[in-house]
């Protein structure tokens, strides 16, 4: 049930909505599906234990058609599953960074692999330390592979990292993996309507 | 910490005004099936919306959980916290194993306002995710579009 409704939430989709900012009004009179809210959409399965004022609140439809609109860009992708470029090379994750880390911890590792063109490594707000994770920026896919074949499960102060891409080509796999759904398309036709 | 792992995950957060210059605000979302949406509007010298999107990896998902659920932000509760405004509203949405939680408040400042506020501790924990989760899609969203955002 929850894949039809994440399906009805597919603003990629076209149909009757307007190029601007005011689609969202339109999307009712969608013939996939009434507009699902997205708190249902995102709740179907278990119930939850809801907590906020934000349940209290008479949803304003607003609220819901800010991020509802399709007209959110990205890059294209050359198709098939796997990790996504991004603009100026390709990005990877690691996880499980010690909080006492410093960037030139991270430079003398993964500078192995190839020239580090980026490197976030960014600390937590309250305690001023490295919050556990860090995004590198390698030129070449070859580099991040072997980066992360290299350093996934490998060891830093102590600490075990984990690492893999940032980035993909489409849906997670996992509990919420569409079936049938063709991973690494930016543009997706319309579906056959059903037939009788 | 099963929690990380297992079971529904989607985050939403804002925060805006309406003011002389338009709508003004920032939102971005954490999908179930891993898209990242991020959309920065001000009409600020004829500023155009800013809307992008990205699939992330599980890996990505996973750090975003961990940051979550060491911020123990699903024990708090929104009750005592200054209601939206005029100067602004911030929204968070998280659902998360069996929990959903959807607090709103007014815009924070500084750490003085959590400290005035009716429920400081409660606050402060929000004040600080809020921090380290922009701070987190950013460092995503610039690096992979190489853009600035805000």
């Amino acid at each position: 049930m929850a894949n039809a409704e994440v399906d009805a939430l597919d603003f990629e989709d076209d149909d009757l909505m307007d190029e601007d900012g005011t689609a969202d009004v339109d999307a009712s009179s969608s013939p996939r599906a009434p507009q699902p809210k997205l708190k249902s959409a995102i709740t179907g399965g278990a119930p939850k234990k809801t907590k906020g004022r934000g349940f209290r609140e008479e949803a304003d439809s607003e609220r819901h058609s800010r991020l509802a609109d399709r007209n959110f860009e990205s890059l294209g992708t050359d198709g098939g599953p796997g990790p996504q470029r991004s603009i100026e090379g390709w990005i990877i994750l690691v996880t499980g960074v010690h909080e006492e880390a410093q960037e030139d911890d991270l430079q003398n590792v993964f500078g192995e692999y190839g020239e580090i063109r980026n490197l976030h490594l960014n600390l937590d707000r309250r305690t001023g330390f490295v919050k556990g994770y860090a995004l590198i920026e390698y030129e070449n896919f070859e580099e991040a592979q072997n980066a992360i074949t290299a350093m996934n499960g490998g060891e830093l102060l102590t600490q075990t990292l984990t690492v893999d891409w940032a980035f993909s080509n489409g849906p997670s796999t996992g509990p919420f993996k569409r079936k049938n759904m063709r991973p690494g398309r930016t543009h997706r036709s319309r579906s056959p309507r059903r037939r009788y | 910490m099963a929690g990380e792992e297992d079971g529904e995950f989607y985050l939403r957060y804002y925060v805006g005004h309406k003011g002389k210059f338009g709508h003004e605000f920032l939102e971005f979302e954490f999908r179930p099936d891993g898209k990242l949406r991020y959309a920065n509007n001000s009409n600020y010298k004829n500023d155009t919306m800013i809307r992008k999107e990205v699939f992330l990896t599980p890996a990505v998902l996973r750090e975003c959980r961990r940051i979550i659920s060491e911020s123990e932000i699903m024990k708090e509760d929104d009750n005592n916290w200054p209601e939206p405004d005029r100067v602004g509203r911030q929204e968070l949405e998280i659902v998360m194993g069996n929990e959903h939680i959807s607090f709103t408040t007014s815009k924070i400042g500084s750490l003085v306002d959590v400290q005035s506020s009716k429920d400081p501790e409660g606050l402060r924990i929000f004040y600080y995710l809020v921090q380290d989760l922009k701070c987190f899609v950013f460092s995503l969203i610039s690096l992979h579009f190489k853009i600035k955002p805000i």
